[in-house]
């Protein structure tokens, strides 16, 4: 403690001489502060007097995180951006939004509602995101819960179950239960328990009898987890005022050889997809906001770029903005481009960065939001979540705000590879139909209630070509840090498609904290040799 | 915006100056053809990280052909055609009045050949013997010939010219029979697909093509 003390005595020093900065690096330094300054009040190290511009390329989230810290460090910031927004693959589609897809741009018809809107890009928000959770709460933007796992949503494959939708929790606790029972059975045989104690057996009776909801003998019978038989609306809830009926177990077998239990029977104990996670209240880019509200620089939209010259002293960029060429010089280029544009504009980085940059492939993931006049789902006892498919649209999701509201717009799909290919290939109303046709299988009257949609292939989205960087090991291995490190001192790569996290706003914050640590070298230094 | 703050006699710092670039540099880009380069690239460049070809020095009547091939469903529609299939919406949309518009825009963005990179490599003294066959409707040069409706081939990108060849071979281009120089195309292509060894005969071929000057016409 009195160590401690001591330390923060000589911070207090440290400050009235040096002031916020000196006292942040000081602590770094003395091991106080976490490196990765989770929460930091400053991220960038003001400049004091000294000057230093940016130009930042493409207006997605890292280029949005970098302004907003290093303007309040003194430097000078411009965002050029090429499409007529920003917020990049941050996208919430409302009423009379252009959906601007390359061959087929559209206007969003839902109604004008502040409650009917589509997170069209992100749209889940894990709470250990912690640079997206420490910008909510700097930048003020409220956050809700958002319930991504609801037991009582569906599952539904072709060929397994004769085709019809069995509840998340039908399928949960009958698999657990099923694979508790057997390894009871293995355990009464015998099978493996020489090396542990009888009281370890007797554990381990008892942990598969909870995990699997067991009878006193270690069998599975069935589980209220697994639901109850619904009497019908008006009629008692089940299991209040009587025993309630179980619903039918289902076949082992066919458990056994659905495809649910390879991925989506555990993919909310997956890290990113857990329990709790978060919305912005009334749309994800309300984060997209929060940043233009509070950076000072100019963002500029329709600027789009035609060369990055990397010079001895700084960076050239050109780019056609309201109808002419203009030509802006800066120390340092920050660039969030996506990889695959880049290669078409012209530039004079190295071949080897050119070819770095073409061993990244794109992904294309699809999504297409339905405003529904009812919220048919909540009279299934559903209130957000997924239900999964083994269709084309693989996902169907429930709005987790405005419950018991007048409408809802619902994910009617959100499809990856071959899927998304096929909704990719079509045109916007036949994605529409293709999607209607498809959710039938799960909520019969699912096509009576949808009123209108927008339909997003990242693939064909003007000024993205796609989202999801897709490294290869052996690309990643060659060429991750290489891209990382700042091109001739003077230009940094950076985006979600920079990080292992292709596809989350996090990845883009995180690429641009390393981005911007590597500029303040950059510049501590070249402020050391000229002082 | 430039220019104000203190510098605080740091000579290495810019400050963030903005001026208007050498016009002759770049072409203004017209508001509804600034959706092109966002495959195509700047200038019409092309994108292999896209697989967009390049534009910029393609006549404009085959531009107008193309793309008239692309809205009347010719290019894009086979179901194994993904790249073609991306143009083919961006044509569809576009009326007569458009596709002239977009012609005469196209051949006026000049041919850039010094950004153009080879990627294939093949045997170029067999693709000179394979390409006199073509040199009948393209050119000893691979200059073109409108009268033809052959394109030039010159100043192309290679792994577009190649994935063509491929997509002849296989039907997805010129098998709509109404598409009567596409047929014809794909009539021709049998000169490369009898060899057994087809697919390096197409690599032996664009090789040739890629000594030719991109400046011959």
């Amino acid at each position: 403690m009195t160590n401690l003390h001591s330390r923060r005595n000589f911070l207090n020093l440290v400050g009235s001489a040096g002031g916020s900065a000196a006292v942040y690096q000081m602590a770094l330094a003395l091991g106080l502060t976490p490196g990765r300054a989770l929460g930091s009040p400053q991220l960038v190290r003001p400049l004091s007097g000294a000057s230093r511009s940016v130009v930042l390329l493409g207006g997605g989230l890292s280029s949005l995180m970098s302004a907003y810290e290093l303007e309040r460090a003194g430097y000078q910031c411009t965002i050029l951006e090429a499409s007529h927004r920003i917020g990049g693959r941050n996208l919430t589609l409302r009423a009379g939004d252009l959906i601007d897809e390359v061959g087929n741009p559209r206007r969003c018809r839902f109604d004008d509602d502040p409650a009917l809107y589509f997170n069209a890009g992100a749209a889940r928000i894990p709470a250990h995101h912690h640079y997206l959770m420490h910008y909510c709460k700097e930048l003020g933007v409220a956050l809700e819960a958002f319930t991504n796992v609801d037991y009582n949503a569906w599952l539904q494959e072709d060929e397994r179950f004769g085709g019809r939708p069995i509840r998340f929790r039908h399928f949960m606790a009958d698999a657990k239960g099923f694979i508790a029972e057997l390894s009871a059975k293995a355990i009464d045989a015998n099978e493996f328990d020489a090396a542990l104690s009888p009281e370890d057996v007797e554990r381990i009776l008892g942990f598969l009898k909870r995990y699997g909801d067991l009878d006193v003998n270690a069998i599975y019978r069935g589980s209220p987890r697994a639901g109850f038989k619904h009497p019908g609306a008006l009629a008692p809830t089940p299991g209040m005022i009587d025993e309630g009926e179980f619903v039918e177990r289902l076949d082992f077998s066919e458990i056994l050889k659905s495809s649910f239990w390879h991925e989506r029977l555990h993919f909310h104990e997956e890290l990113d997809y857990s329990a709790p996670m978060m919305q912005p209240v009334d749309g994800m880019d309300k984060i997209v906001d929060g940043f233009a509200r509070h950076i000072k620089s100019p963002i500029l939209t329709h600027a789009q770029v035609k060369s990055i010259r990397l010079q001895e002293s700084g960076v050239s960029v050109v780019y056609q903005h309201q109808g002419e060429h203009l030509q802006i010089q800066a120390d340092f280029c920050m660039n969030c481009i996506p990889k695959h544009l880049l290669a078409g504009i012209d530039n004079n980085f190295p071949n080897e960065y050119r070819t770095a940059l073409a061993a990244i492939h794109r992904g294309g993931p699809f999504k297409i939001g339905i405003q529904m006049g009812k919220r048919f789902w909540e009279d299934e006892n559903i209130y957000g979540g997924i239900s999964w498919s083994s269709q084309h649209i693989e996902q169907i999701w429930y709005p987790t705000h405005n419950i018991h509201g007048n409408k809802g717009v619902v994910l009617g799909a959100y499809s990856w590879g071959d899927n998304a290919d096929f909704f990719t290939r079509l045109n916007p109303e036949q994605r529409f139909e293709a999607a209607l046709h498809q959710g039938q299988k799960i909520h019969p009257n699912y096509r009576k209630y949808a009123e209108s949609f927008v339909s997003i292939p990242w693939y064909r989205m003007n000024h993205h070509l796609g989202c999801t960087a897709r490294w290869t090991e052996e690309a990643s291995k060659r060429y991750f840090s290489y891209l990382q490190a700042p091109l001739a001192g003077r230009h940094f790569l950076m985006g979600d498609q920079l990080s292992h996290h292709a596809g989350w706003q996090e990845g883009a914050f995180s690429s641009a904290h390393h981005a911007l640590v590597e500029l303040q070298k950059l510049v501590a230094a070249d402020l050391g040799s000229t002082t | 915006m430039a220019g104000m703050a203190a510098t605080a006699g740091i000579a290495s710092a810019l400050m963030l100056t903005v001026t208007t670039a050498s016009a002759h540099d770049y072409s203004i880009i017209p508001d509804q053809f600034v959706v092109c380069t966002t495959c195509h690239g700047v200038e019409l460049k092309g994108n292999k990280s896209v697989d967009a070809p390049r534009l910029n020095g393609m006549e404009a009547w085959y531009v107008k052909m193309q793309l008239q091939a692309f809205k009347s469903g010719w290019r894009g529609t086979h179901p194994q055609d993904l790249t073609g299939m991306e143009m083919q919406p961006q044509a569809a949309v576009l009326s007569d009045k458009s596709i002239d518009a977009a012609a005469e825009f196209v051949s006026h963005v000049l041919p850039r050949t010094e950004t153009l990179g080879h990627s294939i490599v093949g045997d170029s003294s067999r693709g000179e013997r394979l390409y006199a066959t073509c040199a009948a409707c393209h050119g000893a040069n691979g200059q073109g010939n409108e009268a033809l409706k052959a394109p030039r081939l010159a100043g192309q990108n290679d792994w577009y010219l190649l994935r063509q060849l491929e997509k002849y071979r296989s039907g997805v281009r010129g098998h709509v029979p109404a598409d009567t120089w596409g047929q014809q195309m794909r009539a021709v292509i049998k000169v490369l697909d009898s060899a057994a060894d087809s697919t390096a005969a197409m690599a032996d071929v664009v090789t040739y093509i890629n000594t030719f000057s991109s400046n011959s016409s």
